[in-house]
């Protein structure tokens, strides 16, 4: 449809919003860059921080963009992030 | 009624009966038709002159049957309307007294003569005479054609799925005819179902429409192509090759719509439908009776990209195994024999008026944005609520032609829907909070329609308060967020300013923005405000120019549903007729080869926008694709060696008419050249508004502009015209694709011969106006005026000179 959008949706509040919990096992990294560079809401970048094995691991941004997709977890070699999808409730208790 | 020139005919002796019709008075009253008849008399070949009130009647037709038995006569010319308008009349009246219809001739000498020189009959009447002379000059020389058959594939294709494409589709279905129904959005309903109610009648849009859309859907005729676009149309009338881009969804048909997925799906955004009134995610189905009801993944939002799965929830969540990934775009071919047009029309954006603060203000909506939001099934669940608060307002304000009739704010048009919509809308919120004050601020209410009245009586028994004159400016309130509208009461001269809660604006429909590809691929034609262009405005509204095409809905013109739905079962009648027939005729005005005089050049080969002509190297000849030839004669006008020539349109003919109308006071006249399709039709429109324009002009009509040959005009100079006018249509609307590029290319060259030989390149003048444009034409007439006063008769003498070759034998 062609139309401009220029008002914002009024049912943001139906939407069920994920928060995610990124896990990074730092010292197991092995700085390959992977899951920076596949994360497709680009939500961590490298860390100037040296790990044990002598390298730079990843740095979380903006945890609230992360949407539980789970790709970095699949893409790390190293088995060095996982994710894990709280309710919002969950996360503030937390 | 005279007659001359003895009663026993010889052997190939051309006899002419002319006709100069009064047409009541709109010919009579500013031409003495009695003299020119008496003139006609004289004139070479001419039989049989006579005047008569209507010759189009049964009884003048009668007349002319009667004669071209009593008389012998053998051509028939007959001086009235536009040949686009009796035409066929008259050729069907010749036809049936047994002669050949391609031995008839019109002279137009009532939107080319009568309506445009009103108060000068002299002048007027001077014209007819040249005009008459002219056409003689052409029937001397006209030929009988045989007119060749095309069959007619009787499948359909109809270009858009709102409810005009829908009822079109469904009627050729129901008739038995296959069709192919092109949707570009994912789901068939068009404008229709995102309506909450329809006016006057308030029934529930999507309820109406609903069951329609699933006969479309299910139809065992119909086959629906939808996140589809038309990319190509190649043939003519009865044959059109039609390849369509069949964009993927990554959904297959086994979707159950369960709507699993989406639960799943983490990527939000607006949804398009609900005009970002609400969300969606990258997996969706734009509205809940979407048909097809498969849903469909948004790529652009989706998180996996070519060929890399990097979410794969909606794929898990989906039972039926329904989601591929790998899906890629398809082209699907196939041949129609007709094809309807519905593509509807947009509605027009007013973030482009500051006043009215469209975008900037959170509660001025548009009236498209009020129907979702009104509508059950929309964002607020049927709620009126404004954006800024989400509370009910209770004081709300509609503004009315927003982006219609105004030269400066938007179209110049009317609407057409607009006013109906927003008394509907007003009493929509009357009768679910009947405490709501409503304000309407108008121009004109136009309640034409059947029940409009009734509907809008009861809005003002309702309490809805109806203000003449649109506020000069909207104005926020920073805190509230409610509304000021200021501008004058017109009926009571004074300035209002009242408070609201909410702004509606009433916008305008407007053509679509992508009309210029469908344009293009079926070569059609569009008015100035962008619509598509009809056959004749009062006698073929749903005919495109091009045959074997079709109109239906707001592709046309702004109207509302009832009107749309008429106006599909109209085009689909009328294409049902032609594939009924299974067969059409083609005009006998292909080319003809001389191949003595061919030097197989292949320049005619590379003009034809049709690709009809073929040049075989090795035998050095060429051949012509009859069935496939548009009948422009541009390849006639390329032709230097005289071995190409146009039935109908014959250089000899063209010359005659030359030669008739520079035969006496050439110097003082201007030969004009003008094409069927827009310019002729331009000139034809001043005459219907009565535009005057000066008397010398003198038009030969041709098929196309690109049909004038150079040794045209240099005929024309070298006969002493004082100047030469070449017009056709405008560059890319061209009714013959592009042929008009080359009368651009051929006008060039002929400046640039005038500027070498110290000619006034002014004197011949090039002019693209459309159909619509008869003031464009008129205006160009009365600008040339001076220049033909001023020319002197050295110049005139020159031009004799340089030009004295284009005197000689064709």
């Amino acid at each position: 449809m062609p139309e401009r959008i220029r008002h914002a949706p009024l049912d943001t509040e139906k939407l069920k919003t994920v928060q995610a919990e990124i896990h990074l096992l730092k010292d197991q990294c092995k700085g390959c860059g992977y899951c920076i560079e596949f994360c497709p809401k680009k939500v961590l970048e490298e860390s100037d921080e040296i790990n044990a094995r002598g390298v730079h691991p990843p740095r979380i941004v903006d945890e609230n963009k992360c949407i539980v997709c789970g790709f970095c977890t699949t893409v790390c070699p190293d088995f060095a992030i996982f994710v894990i999808e709280r309710s919002k409730e969950e996360r503030k208790h937390a | 009624m005279s007659e001359n020139k003895g009663s026993e005919p010889k052997q190939n002796q051309v006899r002419i009966g002319v006709y100069i019709c009064h047409c009541g008075l709109n010919i009579a009253g500013s031409v003495d038709c009695g003299e020119v008849a008496k003139y006609a008399a004289t004139l070479p070949n001419v039989v049989l002159a006579q005047d008569n009130r209507y010759t189009c009647s049964d009884q003048g037709q009668a007349g002319i049957k009667n004669d071209i038995k009593e008389h012998k006569l053998n051509r028939v010319v007959v001086a009235s309307c536009s040949p686009r308008l009796h035409e066929p009349t008259f050729r069907k009246t010749c036809e049936e007294a047994g002669l050949n219809k391609y031995l008839f001739e019109m002279a137009n000498i009532r939107e080319h003569c009568s309506w445009v020189y009103f108060y000068d009959r002299e002048a007027g009447t001077e014209k007819a005479k040249d005009l008459v002379k002219m056409a003689v000059a052409k029937a001397a020389l006209l030929e009988p054609a045989e007119e060749a058959e095309v069959p007619i594939t009787r499948k359909a294709l109809v270009i858009g799925g709102g409810v005009a494409g829908i009822q079109a589709a469904l009627d050729l279905a129901d008739t038995g005819y296959k069709v192919y129904l092109v949707e570009k959005e994912p789901s068939i309903g068009g404008m229709m179902a995102r309506i909450d109610k329809t006016f006057p009648t308030m029934d529930c849009s999507i309820c109406i429409l609903a069951p329609k859309m699933s006969d479309a859907g299910h139809h065992p005729n119909i086959e629906l192509l939808t996140n589809s676009e038309v990319v190509e149309v190649n043939g003519y009338i009865g044959n059109f090759r039609v390849k369509v881009l069949k964009k993927p969804r990554y959904v297959i048909k086994d979707c159950t719509a369960c709507g699993e997925c989406v639960e799943v799906c983490p990527v939000v955004a607006p949804n398009e439908f609900d005009v970002g009134l609400a969300t969606r995610h990258a997996i969706y189905t734009p509205f809940a009776q979407a048909v097809p009801s498969t849903y469909i993944i948004d790529m652009n939002l989706c998180l996996n990209k070519e060929s890399v799965v990097v979410c794969d929830k909606c794929t898990k969540a989906c039972e039926r195994q329904a989601i591929k990934f790998e899906m890629k775009p398809e082209i699907e071919e196939f041949e129609v024999g007709t094809i309807i047009v519905a593509t509807g029309a947009d509605v027009f954006d007013p973030s482009g008026l500051p006043n009215y603060g469209y975008g900037r203000y959170p509660n001025v909506i548009t009236s498209l944005e009020f129907e979702r939001l009104i509508n059950a099934g929309g964002p607020s669940g049927g709620h009126l609520i404004r954006p800024s608060d989400k509370q009910i307002p209770k004081r709300v304000a509609f503004v009315q032609c927003v982006g219609s009739r105004s030269d400066r704010n938007g179209r110049l048009y009317c609407s057409n829907v607009c006013c109906m919509n927003t008394i509907k809308d007003s009493l929509l919120i009357k009768e679910h909070w009947p405490e709501t004050e409503i304000y309407v601020f108008y121009v004109d209410i136009r309640a034409y329609g059947k029940g409009f009245e009734d509907l809008y009586k009861r809005a003002k028994k309702a309490g809805v308060v109806f203000i003449r004159g649109l506020p000069a400016e909207i104005v926020e309130d920073k805190k509230t967020h409610n509304v000021w509208l200021i501008g004058e009461n017109t009926l009571q001269k004074k300035i209002y300013k009242i408070s609201a809660h909410m702004v509606i604006l009433s916008i305008g429909l407007e053509a679509r923005k992508d009309s210029e590809v469908i344009q293009r691929l079926l070569t059609l034609s569009r008015n100035q405000d962008g619509f598509f262009l009809e056959a004749h405005p009062k006698l073929r509204p749903v005919d495109a120019a091009t045959g074997g095409v079709f109109f239906a809905g707001c592709a046309e013109s702004p109207k509302d549903i009832k009107d749309s739905v008429t106006q599909a079962s109209a085009a689909a009648a009328r294409a049902g007729i032609l594939m009924a027939k299974g067969k059409v005729t083609v005009e006998a005005i292909t080319p003809v080869i001389i191949p003595e005089n061919c030097k197989a050049c292949g320049l005619c080969v590379k003009v034809c926008p049709y690709n009809a002509i073929t040049l075989d190297k090795d035998l050095k000849r060429i051949e012509i694709i009859e069935a496939a030839c548009g009948g422009c004669g541009t390849c006639a006008a390329e032709c230097s060696f005289g071995a190409l020539t146009q039935k109908h349109f014959t250089d000899e003919q063209i010359f005659a008419q030359i030669d008739a109308v520079t035969e006496l006071g050439a110097e003082k006249k201007i030969v004009a050249f003008c094409c069927n399709w827009c310019s002729y039709a331009g000139a034809d429109f001043a005459g219907v508004s009565r535009m005057q324009y000066p008397p010398n002009v003198r038009i030969i009509r041709t098929m196309c502009s690109g049909r004038v040959a150079p040794k045209f005009v240099e005929r024309a100079f070298a006969r002493g015209a004082a100047a030469v006018l070449v017009t056709g249509c405008h560059l890319g609307d061209c009714h013959y694709i592009n042929a008009n590029h080359q009368t651009q290319k051929r006008v060039e060259r002929l400046w640039k011969k005038m500027d070498q030989n110290g000619l006034n390149k002014d004197r011949l003048q090039l002019l693209w106006a459309s159909a619509a444009e008869g003031e464009r034409f008129a205006s160009k007439i009365r600008e040339m005026k001076p220049l033909v006063e001023n020319i002197k008769s050295k110049e005139i003498d020159k031009a004799k000179k340089v030009f004295e070759k284009a005197l000689g034998g064709i």
